[in-house]
């Protein structure tokens, strides 16, 4: 049996403070004039009513600087793998489908024990937008509503929360809920219309296609015009690539410590964006001018992902449009404008 | 999600001992290398290792000797960056830390079986088509007429000179060499690979053909082929980029839709045709 | 194995690098159980002409400098170039852009501008006098990238430093992109690595790093353009740390 509760917003301060008190809880807050998830101190921090924050939670699963081994020099090498469980409260449907498209990445060929051993002790508690973002197109994409891939998805219907319970993770987080009542019928048939106006609405900007229809747009499209004049004023800064939610390549390095014996080996968020990305011992640079970074991380959301997995590697969150200072990264204005041919 | 954690870090390196190290040429030095497991490493020709010096960092090495060199396997290193600089420097006896092998192989015990082989490469692109070539001559009726072309910038430059003087001697192996600039005592040949093909018989029906070398070499070699017919599926090329994670994860070496640690470095070139960024 | 001699020597600078290691606090303690200080001004009275690696701090505004300097690297095996002043030639090189030097100096030091010791020419970086073997970059230098610098010279390898721009350490750090507060950031042209703590401190980039390999400088005038700025604007914010630096296009 499904458990689908219904909480009003001083419920939702209660549990989540209680939740707080017992484990690890990242939430989104307010930071500067936009929004980013952290460690949550009080409920009343939370802010559930964010458009869409900064970084994605992939930051959670793969974190920006991250440990994955310790070694000494005599060449003995130790695996480092965190296993603190940890709950993400406020996660946008499109960041849902993200963190779903993460996971099979990680999983396929060879399993990525660093990224599954944090993503198996997390719960995400999911929630529906209540505002859209300045250059989102989730509904576009399809993942303005998501149907899966969360533990709890939250709703906010008139002055309260529907609290719909998927898994065995989120139902064990119910327990510092206490007494809610189930949701009725009413606010069931609000919630569904809810989703109907998400799925018709959630767009600043509109792609002229079905996101499905992506692959075949670019098979012909290698040599358009618009990859050498965006790239034109492309900084080459990555920041297309650090906000986004479907984006994982890392770089690797080693750093002793000042026994100069012991150290660790450490992993670090990369983007194909960057100059030296593609370069090889020597330095033959295999993507060395700008336009070809620049198609290229068009190419791996539109195509190259889709014949590796299946999936389109936008989510449509926006965030590159918004994190370019050049105004060059707008997913939609680039394929609708492939698409003019 | 399920529960699904697999036990092992693919990124953890095996503790492996540097038995031998010495040098081939100026910049170029040769490993035989042993795992402290004392398990053979498994691999086959084509496919490559993530080497690390810890402290340092890790590279993606060619594996240059053939899986029936058993107990321990054959590295060439280009003295190049940080952590082939580091190797370098280590004396025989360091620990070294190993991980794979990884990556697409020569079919050597399929496609190319019975067939014709050339195999046409140029400068430490010998790195891993010796293996193949350690391979089919250790089973050289399986495989029809072989041909090696192998071009450097000078003399001095050539890799492995006493298993060269071995395929010269040989009745069953044509082997024929080439320099970009000759020193005092070169009397061969000097001029671009591309000047080797003609001496060679080939055949568009059986000849199979093997490209390694730097980047520049392959359109040119591959034109030369296409002229004489050569079908693209007959070519077998190993491309080099960036093989960061070896596993498919971290996005350095991707050649457009492809991920050379796991669909190469060996590709059948007909896969490559349409592929822009390849060569 | 004896641990390397290591001496540091100021030019013309505020001498706040320096200041950067002395206030390492613990890690200067690991720090010296790896070198051994032999002329450190800002940290002992003692000096001496025998050193294995020479850290040069300032830049190099004298003829008498350039001198001393060459002698320096003729004394030393490595020479690392610390700080703003001794890559770049930092703020002191704004004074290159000027046409006449002494009204330069007359703007700053007003009376006192005649003083013997305020006697200055064309601002050079370090290495535009010497070879340089490393660089630590920054104005001041980032303390932990110094020790990092100075771990990889002791074992032997090459430091890897950021080539790529600030706005990189400047997302991780979530902060909001100046531009958006209507300011001229250099972030997107400057080299990453300090870990972007002036936006994060509610301020642009000053481009005390230098700039990346092949900055998009075509780019930033239409940046400038989209965000009501002008070309000019720009150069007056590149100046600061980055008078007489190459503008490569992409």
């Amino acid at each position: 049996m499904p458990i689908v509760k219904y909480i009003t917003t001083d419920q939702l301060l209660v549990w989540v403070n209680a939740l707080i008190a017992a484990q690890t809880v990242y939430g989104v807050q307010a930071k500067e004039q936009r929004f980013a998830y952290d460690a949550l101190a009080d409920a009343a921090d939370l802010r559930l009513d964010f458009d869409v924050t900064i970084l994605p939670p992939k930051k959670f699963f793969q974190p920006l600087v991250e440990t994955i081994m310790k070694f000494h020099v005599d060449g003995h090498y130790e695996s480092v793998t965190s296993e603190e469980p940890f709950i993400i409260f406020g996660v946008h449907p499109y960041d849902v489908v993200a963190i779903a498209q993460m996971d099979e990445v990680f999983r396929a060929n060879y399993a990525d024990t660093h990224y599954l051993s944090r993503r198996e002790r997390a719960t995400i508690v999911a929630c529906d937008i209540q505002n859209a973002s300045p250059s989102m197109f989730a509904a576009c994409m399809g993942t303005a509503t998501v149907e899966d891939g969360f533990d709890i998805l939250l709703t906010k219907i008139g002055d309260g929360y529907v609290v719909d319970v998927r898994t065995a993770k989120g139902e064990a987080l119910l327990v510092a809920l206490g007494d809610a009542p189930d949701a009725d019928a009413g606010t069931l048939a609000r919630r569904e219309q809810f989703w109907d106006d998400a799925r018709r609405f959630l767009n600043k900007y509109l792609l002229k296609c079905k996101p499905t229809d992506l692959p075949a747009l670019l098979e012909d499209q290698y040599e358009h015009a618009i990859w050498e004049h965006n790239a034109g004023l492309c900084y080459s800064c990555g920041s297309c690539n650090m906000v986004c939610p479907t984006c994982y390549c890392f770089d690797v390095q080693d750093e002793v410590d000042w026994t100069l014996e012991k150290g660790t080996r450490v992993r670090k968020w990369d983007s194909c964006m960057l100059r030296d990305f593609a370069t090889v011992a020597g330095g033959h640079n295999f993507r060395r001018r700008r336009e070809e970074r620049y198609r290229h991380r068009f190419y791996r959301k539109g195509q190259y992902l889709w014949q590796r997995m299946g999936q389109i590697a936008c989510v449509g969150c926006g965030r590159c449009t918004t994190a370019c200072t050049a105004k060059i990264a707008n997913p939609v204005e680039l394929y609708n404008t492939l698409m003019e041919g | 999600m399920t529960e699904s954690t697999a036990s092992q870090d693919i990124y953890l390196p095996m503790p492996a001992t540097i038995e031998e190290s010495k040098l081939l040429t100026a910049v170029d030095r040769f490993f035989r290398i042993r795992l402290s497991s004392g398990a053979e490493l498994g691999h086959m020709p084509g496919q490559f290792v993530e080497v690390s010096v810890a402290g340092i960092g890790e590279a993606p090495i060619s594996l240059s000797s053939s899986p029936d060199t058993t107990g321990v396997f054959e590295l060439v290193v280009r003295k190049i960056g940080r952590v082939t600089d580091a190797l370098h420097a280590l004396p025989q006896g360091s620990p070294v830390g190993i991980r794979g092998p990884f990556g697409t192989t020569f079919p050597v015990a399929e496609a190319l079986k019975g067939q014709d082989i050339l195999v046409i490469t140029g400068g430490i692109g010998l790195v891993p088509v010796r293996s193949a070539i350690q391979y089919m001559l250790n089973r050289r009726e399986d495989y029809g007429e072989m041909a090696i072309l192998y071009g450097t910038r000078t003399p001095a430059d050539r890799l492995f000179t006493d298993e060269i003087e071995d395929w010269r001697a040989r009745e069953n192996v044509t082997y024929l060499e080439t320099v970009d600039r000759g020193d005092e005592g070169w009397t061969g040949n000097v001029g671009v690979i591309t000047t080797l093909l003609p001496k060679v018989e080939v055949s568009p029906v059986s000849t199979r053909v093997i490209i390694c070398g730097p980047p520049i070499m392959y359109k040119f070699v591959i034109a030369a082929l296409a002229a004489r017919g050569i079908p693209l599926e007959h070519i077998y090329v190993s491309l080099e980029r960036r093989m960061k994670c070896g596993v498919g994860k971290c996005g350095h070496c991707q050649i457009n839709g492809y991920y050379t640690c796991l669909d190469g470095p060996v590709f059948n070139y007909a896969q490559l045709s349409d592929v822009p960024e390849a060569i | 194995m004896s641990k390397p001699r290591v001496a540091i020597f100021d030019f013309a600078c505020c001498e706040g690098c320096q200041l950067q290691i002395v206030n390492m606090e613990e890690e200067l303690l690991d720090l010296l159980t790896h070198i051994e200080p032999v002329e450190w001004r800002e940290a002992m009275s003692e000096s001496s002409e025998r050193y294995d690696i020479a850290i040069i701090e300032g830049s190099i505004t004298r003829q008498q400098d350039e001198e001393r300097l060459k002698l320096i690297r003729s004394r030393a095996k490595v020479l690392i170039a610390l700080g703003a002043c001794a890559t770049l030639g930092g703020v002191n090189k704004l004074a290159n852009g000027f046409d006449d030097l002494n009204e330069v100096k007359k703007c700053v030091y007003g009376d006192a501008a005649r003083m013997p010791h305020l006697l200055t020419g064309q601002v050079k970086a370090v290495s535009e006098v010497v070879p340089v073997d490393y660089s630590v970059h920054g104005c001041p230098i980032n303390a932990e990238e110094f020790g990092y610098v100075i771990r990889c010279l002791l074992r032997g390898t090459t430091p890897v430093i950021p080539n790529f721009p600030v706005c990189v350490d400047c997302k991780m750090r979530e902060s909001t992109c100046r531009f958006e507060y209507g300011e001229i950031c250099l972030g997107p042209i400057t080299r990453a690595g300090c870990g972007a703590p002036c936006p994060a401190a509610g301020m642009w980039c000053f481009g005390c790093r230098g700039y990346v390999d092949e900055p998009n400088i075509n780019g930033a005038r239409d940046v400038m353009e989209r965000y009501r700025k002008t070309v000019d604007d720009l150069k007056s914010r590149m100046a600061l740390f980055n008078t007489g630096q190459e503008q490569p296009h992409a």
